[in-house]
């Protein structure tokens, strides 16, 4: 084991003894907390491969792209808000910053789509090192009330330029293609007919938003994460932990900045049209709240709230004007009886096998505590100063305190 | 032996308040030194000062021979001293078994691309990381389950957490800010325990304790605190017979008050949480 934890471990003067006994590997299979989640995702990852063959109408892949798009954004902010506890109401910047480089690479400088991903990931970097490398300083609600001024900025900065196009904003950006051809030429493959559309759910939505979903859950449970949450938690005690606390919400705010920007990025190429409109407050509201009603810092909250957010007003289409007002009252509903989200971070599930803590078996209590006092004055007295010893001094007073 | 820890005239003024005037002291190497004094006595700035949470107005503070003045709170943990809050302040939403982890970010070998790509090398970090955060768990006689949210943990075990925590950051100097508040009698003799094994792991600890059973039985030199000032620096026996230390916790009395038995009056009076089955009041009869 000691070579392994020098690899392991940087300079650590202090190895913490093993441990009394093996706790075995944690519980797998999916009667197990994660083996149920992955279980989970992979029946989710099924019906999405599935839909176009449900339903390949172009509503209902358009409206599934879009899903995609927002439970992308989600998990974004989630990194922000759920895990590093900063609230951010200026979050849908990032996505017009993701949109704009997209579209203008592409329409302005022809570049094919999928050349502009490096791009958008560059900028949503360099966007978030400059939003958050002075706003991150602030504490709680100045920070709420600075990327709310930061959003704005973004979206009226588009609004007034000519390279954005201005209020009307930039049009006809093209589907992904590699040299001649596009996805907009559709593809015949085993005598199936697969329009542009649905390639651009199959290749780019999907897999963008799988490795998103992923990826987030792989930060969330490593050490990045880890110091994430600590800082939403207590950032003094983050701090007193050897955790930098302003480069652990920096890199919040970058990964999330990265992730809004392909969502960003997806958005300008699904609906080829982008306009300063498309960036309102409203959005970074909505993205919010989707986080919150699902459950800040929980994966399946989180994809529950995004799909919420972006179906619910399709689905009470039928209800015209009245819909807003439903979804209202939805919310004001859930958030009274799930205060904490639909799905929250901390949920255990009630039919999963519960985890069971190993008994300390009889003899380690007596080992771990073995500092008792006749065996401890022994050979550590004598290693030590013998008048720093208060009982070598002075062994009557000492009875007399202690007792 | 050079001092693991050197403070040096160490100022500290909130506007016309000094809450830290011209404190000096050093701790070595595995020795346990406690910091006493009434309350607002200035004992938890001095540790904000000295764990860099506070930037002090005046003095020097030398780790290891380096200044630490002005450096941030994390890089001084990453350097070798960790500490405990008056307050237990655990992460709340993180299981306990995490919270122990966190504490060894610093020192883990783990990269952004190794989390998200599930390296060998992110496996091999994880391992250690949780094999090493059980140790320390184990070390500090935490029996419960480490699976759980440390809130709902009782205190007693909270405050174990918050131990194992600290020294999983890999000190070598470790600041403990009251850690028998809140404990009966039998988790406070279970924590003196723990602090002797952890003297005798080589760390030096300085200790702020108002339980005086508890410092004057564990400390081998302790430092007394009154508005700001040191006022006296001994051993427990020298600090239990100097009478400016008397009269900072019973103020100035008659002749009478300065003879030995008002030491264990003093103890009966600060240390209100022995229970009465200790010997605070037999004593003093």
């Amino acid at each position: 084991m000691a070579p392994q934890l020098d690899l392991a471990l940087k300079h650590a003067p202090l190895r913490a003894p093993a441990p009394l006994f093996e706790r075995g590997k944690p519980a797998s299979g999916p009667r197990s907390q994660p083996g149920f989640m992955k279980l989970l995702g992979a029946l989710a990852f099924a019906f999405l491969l599935a839909l176009p063959f449900i339903d390949a109408s172009a509503y209902t892949i358009s409206i599934a792209t879009s899903a995609l798009i927002y439970v992308m954004l989600c998990m974004g902010l989630n990194v922000v808000v759920g895990y590093a506890g900063l609230l951010d109401l200026g979050y849908i910047a990032f996505f017009a910053v993701g949109a704009y480089v997209s579209g203008i690479l592409t329409t302005v400088l022809d570049w094919p789509m999928w050349a502009a991903v490096p791009a958008t990931i560059l900028a949503c970097v360099l966007a978030g090192i400059i939003i958050g490398g002075p706003t991150l300083r602030l504490r709680s609600d100045y920070l709420a009330i600075v990327t709310l001024g930061f959003g704005e900025i973004i979206r009226i900065t588009a609004n007034n330029l000519d390279v954005t196009g201005g209020p009307s904003g930039i049009h006809g950006i093209p589907t992904w293609s590699f040299g001649d051809w596009s996805f907009r030429d559709g593809l015949d493959l085993f005598g199936l007919h697969f329009s542009g559309t649905v390639l651009f759910y199959y290749f780019v939505a999907i897999v963008v938003a799988t490795v998103g979903i992923v990826g987030v859950g792989r930060l969330a449970r490593g050490r990045m994460g880890r110091a994430w949450k600590a800082v939403r938690d207590d950032e003094d005690a983050a701090e007193a932990m050897g955790i930098n606390t302003y480069f652990t919400k920096i890199s919040a705010y970058i990964i999330g900045a990265v992730w809004a920007g392909l969502a960003g990025q997806l958005m300008a190429t699904h609906l080829t049209a982008i306009s300063p409109n498309s960036f309102h407050f409203l959005y970074s509201a909505l993205i919010l709240m989707a986080v919150v009603l699902g459950g800040m810092g929980s994966t399946p909250g989180v994809i529950i709230g995004g799909l919420f957010v972006s179906l619910a007003p399709e689905l009470l289409r039928e209800f015209a004007e009245w819909r807003y007002l439903i979804f209202g009252v939805l919310l004001v509903v859930v958030m009274i009886f799930r205060p904490a989200g639909l799905w929250p971070a901390t949920a255990v599930l009630p039919w999963l096998r519960r985890h069971k803590p190993q008994a300390w078996p009889a003899t380690a209590p007596l080992e771990s505590l073995g500092g008792d006092d006749r065996a401890e004055v022994g050979p550590a007295a004598g290693a030590r100063p013998a008048p720093a010893d208060p009982r070598a001094q002075d062994p009557a007073d000492d009875g007399e305190v202690r007792r | 032996m050079s001092a693991l820890l050197e403070v040096r005239d160490l100022h500290l003024r909130f506007g016309g308040v000094k809450a830290v005037d011209g404190l000096s002291f050093d701790v070595h190497e595995g020795e346990i030194l406690a910091v006493i004094g009434p309350n607002g006595a200035g004992k938890t700035s001095a540790f904000n000062c000295i764990s860099g949470f506070y930037r002090p107005t005046s003095g020097t503070i030398d780790f290891e021979g380096r200044s630490i003045m002005r450096v941030l709170p994390s890089t001084i943990t990453r350097r070798g001293m960790a500490r405990t809050f008056q307050n237990l302040r655990l992460f709340k939403e993180m299981t306990v078994l995490d919270n122990v982890k966190t504490a060894m970010h610093a020192n883990l070998r783990e990269g952004f691309f190794d989390t998200l790509l599930h390296t060998p090398r992110y496996r091999r970090a994880e391992e250690a990381c949780a094999r090493e955060a059980q140790g320390w768990l184990d070390f500090v006689g935490f029996e419960g389950d480490e699976q759980l949210y440390v809130t709902q943990l009782p205190y007693g075990e909270q405050r174990r957490v918050e131990i194992a925590r600290a020294l999983a950051t890999s000190p070598k100097l470790l600041l403990l800010d009251e850690p028998a508040a809140g404990l009966n009698y039998g988790e406070k003799q279970g924590l003196m325990r723990l602090i002797r094994k952890i003297r005798d792991l080589g760390v030096g600890i300085v200790l702020i304790e108002h339980d005086m059973g508890l410092v004057m039985d564990l400390a081998e030199r302790i430092v007394v605190l009154n508005y700001g000032k040191e006022i006296a620096d001994g051993t427990p026996a020298q600090i239990k017979a100097d009478p400016v230390v008397i009269e900072a916790y019973l103020g100035a009395e008659d002749d009478e008050a300065l003879d030995d038995t008002t030491l264990t009056g003093m103890v009966a009076t600060v240390d209100d949480e022995v229970p009465p089955s200790g010997d605070a009041g037999g004593r003093s009869a």
